[in-house]
């Protein structure tokens, strides 16, 4: 179980359907603590998910789960856990049994399978309906049973495809935890998500892809200030934003102000860490009331958009 | 997993059998929560209780020997059946004739070109003339036929001249002024008779009446049996005169003289019809091994009352198994489970995105293929072995014979549900395979595909030799049952034999036909070795050619 | 009758379903949504909504909307019910087979060689025997051709709006169940008799066609013809009747089709068992392809092949159709318009 290769290497892979490229020429490597990976629907992170799992086979270049290749190869699979986005499950099954008929097939005796399997359930916090069957489940039940069976293994890698897709904010939550203290255990996670606060809550750490292609990777704040030299905005809501605007202007950071709507004022700047570290100072001395700050740019949509643009 | 502190000796093999364990668990317990699943395998239950009922009813009815020949028939209903009247020589149509009863036996008569027209005397008459009677037996009926003259009611003879200007009936009569009458017909009477012109008359008496009693009818029911007792075939060259000779470019035995004309209707008018020099016997035609019956070749009248009841039943109950084996079991429930149970094996798991989890486990795609067709095949196994040992189990209690339960069908009915596990085993695969390679093509293919294989069966049946079939999986599984039965029962070709010789009717002949592929040795065991390998060489090959597919296939 | 309007987007993009159902007829200028006031937290829609006024087609129109849609599948690739290649193949092969005869008594009229035209009408000529044969025949028509035909057609009829929900395409309309079942009902039934009803029709039209018959002939055969014809169509609407309630009751058009030919196979096979083995064709019964069979044979005056009462074979297909309609009626009226 030698550490040295990383969990996750992607080199120079490709993969097109047809016409259509899923995947094109991306190159990662993961390893330890938790990633997001974002992206807009159709961006390919379920496509990169799939190569990752051996699902499809690149069309060119590889991919390595612990140095093997999993196209040819099952057996990384005992280190890893993956969550598909497929919402479908054996419905008329419990979720112990679920998850412990999927623990032995990693070799567990049934016993073990099931000691294991109460572990993990309790763990994802459904310890006291796992004896219900799991069609009676509501969905943030249903993507924690998913995750219970991923984790079942005890897996050093975990793949979550969307797991908090179709969830109310409660099980957002949970679901959340779970993850955040998978990422504590050590564990190497990759979360996908098209929403931007989601992984935000998680991790710091993403990668994000748009119509195949790697448009960064890393810390999420390391990137927006990579994106420094583009324009951010930070929007104000006050009483009076021409009072505001006045002291803003004087301000070195900022280079311009707008007014969208009545009782709103856009803040312009080339550096949104410099800005911010001005803000709380001017609004103090400014003495006017403001009811609320927005950073309009800080979703995934700018971030892309400033990324797409940027190229 | 090592850090979890589990035994480094535990094995690959143990993990394996784990994983395999897990997935035959888990397909057994897919399919049991399918209604279709339930609705197949009751439907199939149903289907062999049916079947059952009837056997029950058909052999509770014993077997009616038939009287192949109509001599236990009493046509004339005289009490006496036609073959105990064939043997006192009397007439089968005639009421009055029967063993015992006095017969006629003529003692003159006036011909039509006779000189002398005239006789007297007390007799029984038959023909045509003027009668002048002394005493007249108006209560006479001789014959049941026509003609016999109605004294009760006699008309008074019009003008002129008899046979020429007016005729009366057969079986009638006219009375002159003078007191003489013309009479026509069967009379008896004493009087003198004056015979017109190119008329005919002619007189007698019956013999004195003895006290014959009617033989039962049964008597003349398989009163000419079939000796040899159906067992061994060498018997019968023992017990009979062989001599060798060619049949059919063949060296063979002819066993002359063996079956006896029992009933003797033969002899009384012998015959040599299989021109072998001896009148009324059967030629036993035996193979060089003296083994097996070529053909049975009997003098016309020999063996024509069959005692077919003798076989009647234990062939009724061996085609009963046959036909079971073969329609329902292989036919009926081989083709139709797994075009239920196997197809979506794989398919249905990917169509509903189920196939993820089971995939992210560390399982070699082609052993997952082997695993969920080994659940399959275990729960359609099991169903199909029980199915086979219940009825086994009844029928052997309710068949024929003298002991309580007869063992020896036991092997053939194995042999059934082995034959069955084999179809359901290759179908399985082949259905499998084809919705893996094709998902959406894949279901028109399988029902155009059982349609073929329902049809090939048809045809093996009625003509196993015939070539196209054998690109069926049917048409092995049939074969491979055609074998096990000459092996468990090697007298079932005698039994085809005796059935067709002798005109026993049965359905054995269409049932079961002896194996083909014998590879020129004849030998059933080898016919069974060979279906056994086609069939096991076309469930591996389906799997090799779906396990390669599946290995390259991209899941979504 | 109303004349349809000229602007009413027939070969365009739009479904002829849409169109029946004037979905976009008129609604272009239908304004839906306003933003009015603006709340606190966000903004507030209000909806107005203004219920469609046009004039609803009559049922007729809209039923037979229905029916188009599922037989124009059949010819045409988009805007109608999808049949699969591999299907309309086989029924385009199903179609010729049947139409086999025809090309035979076509050969046979070209050819003066009088033995060639003897054993010709002889095999394939008119008489009772052969137009039985042409609908009832057991070898190959109903042992594989009819059962097939209607096992691929049937298949998906309900179970597919089942499997994927789409019943609601229906039910959202002005369409009610009953109509919503006949015309399932309709569509499979003309169908079946497109191959089956119809290549007996051109069988005995040919015949009397190629070999140059006239009225007297004509007025011969017609009670013979009509004969076969009822049996065709009794043969249609028995199928349509087993095969659609075996499609209502289930999820995959597979099992829908595996089931029909179990049925008809199974049937056959048992009752062909116990008649070899036990001498009664009682059986025979519960066999529906045998049912019409029989009655076939009694109304075109053949010498029936079963010992069981004509009787027992009529009422064993009423069963088998009632029970079937029945079974039918009673699913799609308790379909949830939902994916099941």
């Amino acid at each position: 179980m030698s550490q040295k290769t990383p969990a996750v290497v992607v080199d120079q892979v490709s993969k097109w359907y047809d016409q259509v490229i899923g995947i094109n020429d991306v190159s990662l490597a993961i390893d330890g603590g938790v990633t997001g990976v974002l992206g807009p629907n159709g961006a390919g992170k379920s496509t990169l998910f799939k190569l990752l799992m051996g699902r499809i086979k690149p069309s060119q270049g590889s991919v390595r789960l612990f140095g093997e290749d999993p196209w040819v190869n099952p057996s990384p699979y005992r280190r890893i856990g993956y969550v598909s986005e497929s919402e479908r499950m054996y419905d008329w099954m419990t979720a112990l049994d679920f998850v412990s008929t999927l623990a032995r097939l990693h070799g567990m005796t049934r016993e073990e399978a099931i000691d294991r399997a109460e572990h993990v359930l309790d763990f994802v916090g459904l310890s006291d309906v796992m004896n219900k069957e799991i069609g009676k489940y509501s969905k943030g039940m249903r993507q924690r049973v998913k995750i219970a069976h991923a984790l079942v293994h005890d897996p050093d890698l975990i793949i979550l495809d969307e797991p908090l897709h179709g969830c109310d904010p409660i099980a957002r939550t949970s679901i959340m935890s779970v993850i955040r203290e998978l990422g504590s255990q050590g564990k190497t996670v990759l979360v996908s998500s098209h929403i931007l606060e989601e992984i935000e809550r998680i991790t710091e750490q993403i990668v994000i892809l748009n119509e195949g292609r790697l448009l960064a990777l890393g810390n999420l704040h390391a990137i927006r200030g990579l994106l420094d030299k583009h324009p951010h905005r930070i929007l104000l809501t006050c009483e009076n934003p021409r009072e505001l605007a006045r002291k803003f202007i004087a301000e070195k950071p900022v280079y311009g102000v707008r007014f969208p709507n009545e009782g709103q004022l856009e803040i312009q700047t080339n550096d949104l860490s410099a800005a911010h570290a001005i803000l709380p100072r001017i609004i103090s001395e400014s003495g006017v009331p403001v009811e609320a700050i927005d950073n309009p740019d800080d979703n995934l949509e700018a971030l892309l958009g400033y990324l797409i643009g940027g190229a | 997993m090592d850090e979890k502190g589990k035994s480094l000796a535990e094995s690959v093999w143990t993990r394996m059998d784990r994983k395999a364990g897990a997935i035959t668990e888990l397909t057994i317990r897919q399919l049991r929560h399918r209604v279709s699943t339930w609705v197949v395998l009751s439907v199939g239950a149903l289907v062999m209780i049916l079947l059952l009922a009837f056997y029950i009813d058909g052999i509770r009815e014993e077997f009616d020997p038939i009287d192949n020949d109509g001599d236990s028939n009493d046509w004339d209903n005289d009490g006496y059946p036609e073959g105990q009247e064939y043997k006192y020589g009397t007439s089968d149509w005639n009421g009055d004739e029967f063993p015992g009863s006095g017969y006629y036996i003529s003692t003159g008569e006036i011909d039509w070109n006779d000189n002398n027209r005239i006789h007297s005397g007390n007799h029984t008459w038959e023909g045509t003339g003027l009668f002048d009677a002394e005493w007249i037996d108006t209560e006479y009926s001789g014959s049941r036929w026509s003609g016999i003259v109605d004294w009760n009611d006699v008309e008074t003879c019009p003008e002129g001249e008899p046979t020429v200007d007016w005729w009366i009936d057969w079986g009638s009569a006219c009375l002159y002024d003078d007191g003489s009458y013309f009479v026509s017909g069967k009379f008896r009477a004493s009087g003198t008779v004056n015979a017109p012109e190119n008329y005919y008359i002619e007189w007698g008496y019956y013999t004195d009446e003895t006290d014959i009693e009617p033989e039962a009818p049964s008597t003349y029911i398989d009163e000419d049996g079939i000796l040899w007792d159906g067992e061994d075939v060498s018997e019968l060259y023992v017990a009979s005169d062989c001599r060798i000779g060619t049949y059919d470019s063949q060296t063979v035995y002819f066993c002359d003289g063996f079956e006896v004309d029992d009933d003797g209707d033969c002899l009384i008018d012998p015959n040599d019809d299989n021109n072998n020099g001896i009148p009324c016997d059967v030629v036993w035609v035996l193979d060089s091994d003296k083994n097996e019956i070529v053909d049975i070749r009997p003098d016309n009248n020999v063996n024509e009352d069959a005692a077919e009841s003798e076989f009647e039943g234990e062939m009724g109950h061996r085609t009963f198994i046959i036909g079971t084996g073969k329609m329902a079991f292989v036919m009926m429930l081989g083709i139709f489970i797994p075009l239920f149970l196997a197809l979506g094996l794989i398919r249905d798991e990917t169509e509903n995105g189920t196939l993820h989890y089971l995939l992210s486990k560390p399982i070699h795609r082609a052993e997952f293929i082997l695993y969920r067709l080994l659940g399959y095949l275990l729960l359609a196994g099991t169903y199909i072995l029980v199915l086979v040992l219940i009825m086994a189990f009844v029928t052997s209690l309710i068949a024929p014979g003298d002991s309580i339960v007869r063992l020896s069908d036991y092997p053939v009915w194995l042999g059934v549900g082995f034959a069955t596990i084999l179809v359901l085993a290759a179908y399985g695969a082949l259905y499998n395979t084809i919705g893996l390679i094709a998902p959406k093509y894949g279901v028109y293919f399988c029902i155009i595909l059982g349609i073929w294989e329902f049809i090939m069966g048809l045809f093996t049946m009625t003509l196993p030799s015939a070539t196209v079939p054998m690109l069926s999986v049917s048409h092995w599984a049939l074969q491979l049952i055609d074998s096990v039965v000459l092996i468990a029962w090697p007298d079932t070709l005698q039994y085809t034999q005796i059935s067709s010789a002798f005109g026993v009717e049965s359905g054995l002949p269409f049932f079961w036909q002896p194996p083909v592929h014998t590879l020129g040795t004849q030998s059933p065991v080898v016919a069974l070795l060979v279906s056994c390998s086609v069939l096991v060489m076309i469930t591996l090959l389906m799997m090799a050619i779906g396990q390669s597919s599946f290995k390259n296939r991209e899941i979504m | 009758m109303k004349k349809l309007p000229e602007d009413l987007d027939i070969e365009g993009t739009k479904t002829r379903m849409e169109v029946a159902y004037g979905a976009g007829d008129g609604d272009e200028d239908a304004k839906a949504i306003v933003a009015k006031s603006e709340a606190h937290i966000g903004t507030l829609f209000e909806q107005t909504y203004r219920p469609w006024d046009g004039e609803l087609g009559p049922r007729w129109v809209r039923n037979y909307a229905i029916f188009r849609h599922h037989v124009y599948g059949l010819f045409k690739g988009s805007g109608h019910r999808h049949y699969h290649p591999m299907v309309r193949l086989a029924i385009f092969v199903i179609l010729l087979y049947s139409l086999l005869p025809v090309l035979m008594l076509f050969l046979a009229s070209l050819s003066s060689d009088s033995f060639m035209n003897d054993t010709f009408s002889r095999l394939w000529g008119i008489n009772r025997y052969n137009l039985w044969g042409q609908v009832l025949g057991y070898f190959p028509r109903n042992l594989c051709c009819w059962p097939m035909l209607t096992a691929l057609v049937v298949g998906g009829m309900i179970s597919d709006d089942r499997k994927f929900g789409t019943s609601a395409i229906y039910f959202s309309r002005p369409v009610t169940r009953t109509d919503y079942t006949v015309m399932k009902y309709v569509s499979v039934a003309v169908v079946l008799g497109f191959v089956i009803v119809l290549s007996y029709f051109v069988y005995y039209t040919s015949a009397i066609v190629f070999n140059g018959e006239g009225w007297a002939y004509l007025v011969d055969t017609l009670p013979m013809f009509l004969g076969g014809l009822i049996a065709g169509i009794l043969v249609v609407i028995t199928y349509t009747s087993i095969g659609l309630a075996l499609s209502s009751i289930s999820q995959s058009r597979f099992f829908a089709a595996i089931a029909f030919l179990g049925v008809i196979y199974g049937t056959k096979l048992l009752a062909l068992l116990i008649d070899s083995q036990f001498d009664s064709s009682i059986l025979y019964v519960l066999s529906p392809y045998d049912s019409l069979a029989h009655i076939g044979q009694w109304l075109l005056g053949i010498e029936p092949n079963y010992d069981h009462p004509l009787a027992f074979s009529v009422v064993s297909m009423l069963l088998y159709n009632a029970a079937s309609v029945g079974l039918l009626t009673y699913r799609v009226g308790s379909l949830e318009v939902t994916r099941e």
